[in-house]
């Protein structure tokens, strides 16, 4: 993979957390050298959680689709929890998350772009599964690349698409993916090459409150990847620190490409 | 893309949720009257026929089939943190009839004793019952409280 092949992958598998503060990416894109791609990917998750009203742990399995040509991506992402909280077993789906965007600069060494992430309500809110509101989170994001190391940055609004009381403190919410009703969602991470295939990166997500009560949140994450042909696989620990998105979280991300 | 985006809309747009009763109380309250609805003479007993088995001060976090923490109905106090949350889950108004709970999280099921497991089909409350909950809850909330001088433990 090229250089500019491999900023497309770091930047839109790791702009996507910025676009949806603590998510952890959609699906790690195909390589933009090639024109037309299609991935498939699997993550697993697991986390434990204790925030002011649950306490608790979940597991998830969050298949994800992507199609890519040239500048620009689409994809979809929809989970499948079983959630511990208060002592209730529950099982469901969490919101369907779409999103697409487009590289409108790329260069040898810096890329930017702009990313539309929007969440359907699917999943049970009572449950911390679903936000209960239809999410729309337009963003920004931009890297630069120089030898072996990556940097990006991005950021972008969060806002739910329903009438919201000005003084209901809704929180963050769900359980799953944490975020308030409004805020400014914000991401940045550096990625090494390790050679062999091989990169780690850590990065760093949030959210501040905007216009609304809510928290602010920020998570700190460790990642290593692999790629070997078709497919890239990468572990990521996760873990809040402002706030209470949740104790610790695990990844375990597969993709393949077509 | 089109169809994603029309299925993401129908989604958006269906479904019911937790809705506000828009009760008002009386003015003025009624709090002489023979009909007035107080904590002693409905409040407690609805809570503890219906509530109390998860939502309870005294039950540790496993214990609570998925009741979130702070919303203990055992006390007056602890109805008072959360009135819209009782109003939107349970009341009955002129705006909603909302019958989420009691069950409504546990499919039916509720724990016949404190804090035990989902072992019967939860008592349902009749609409006449959901009706008076949502008028005290409009009422109660209204009214002026000295919970530590009626001895009532505030960090409860």
């Amino acid at each position: 993979m090229n250089m500019v092949g491999r900023i497309v992958v770091v930047t839109v598998g790791l702009i996507a957390s910025a676009a949806h503060a603590d998510h952890h990416g959609m699906a790690m894109m195909g390589a933009a050298d090639e024109p037309t791609a299609f991935d498939a990917s699997v993550n697993l998750v697991a986390a434990s959680y204790s925030t002011l009203t649950y306490v608790g742990d979940y597991e998830g399995v969050l298949p994800a689709v992507g199609w890519r040509r040239d500048r620009y991506g689409v994809g979809a992402s929809l989970g499948l929890y079983r959630i511990m909280l208060n002592g209730l077993d529950q099982h469901g789906v969490g919101d369907l998350m779409v999103h697409a965007d487009a590289m409108l600069y790329m260069h040898e060494h810096v890329s930017a772009g702009v990313m539309m992430m929007v969440s359907a309500p699917t999943g049970e809110e009572i449950f911390g599964l679903g936000m209960g509101h239809t999410m729309v989170m337009p963003s920004l994001y931009g890297t630069w690349s120089a030898g072996r190391v990556t940097v990006n940055a991005g950021a972008g609004f969060t806002r739910a698409v329903a009438r919201i009381e000005v003084g209901h403190d809704h929180g963050v919410w769900p359980l799953v993916e944490p975020m308030n009703m409004s805020e400014v969602s914000w991401g940045a991470g550096c990625d090494l090459a390790l050679g062999g295939g091989m990169h780690g990166a850590v990065r760093a997500a949030g959210g501040i409150p905007v216009g609304l009560m809510g928290h602010e949140r920020v998570i700190g994450a460790a990642r290593v990847g692999w790629g070997s042909g078709r497919v890239d696989t990468a572990v990521e620990l996760q873990t809040g620190l402002v706030g209470d998105p949740f104790t610790i979280r695990g990844l375990v991300e597969t993709a393949l490409h077509f | 893309m089109y169809r994603l985006f029309v299925l993401i809309a129908l989604v958006a747009c269906s479904g019911g949720s937790p809705t506000p009763t828009g009760t008002p109380c009386a003015d003025p309250d009624p709090l002489t009257g023979t009909t007035t609805l107080t904590w002693d003479n409905f409040g407690h007993d609805f809570m503890f026929k219906y509530c109390t088995n998860c939502h309870s001060s005294e039950l540790p976090n496993s214990k609570r089939n998925g009741a979130p923490i702070y919303h203990d109905f055992d006390t007056l106090l602890g109805v008072l943190e959360v009135p819209d949350h009782i109003d939107e889950q349970t009341g009955w108004g002129p705006k909603a009839e909302n019958n989420f709970m009691p069950g409504g999280g546990t499919n039916g099921r509720c724990p016949s004793t404190a804090g035990g497991s989902l072992d019967e089909n939860c008592p349902e409350p009749t609409g006449d019952q959901r009706t008076k909950l949502s008028q005290w809850i409009a009422c109660e909330r209204l009214r002026s409280h000295d919970f530590v001088d009626a001895g009532v433990d505030a960090s409860n």
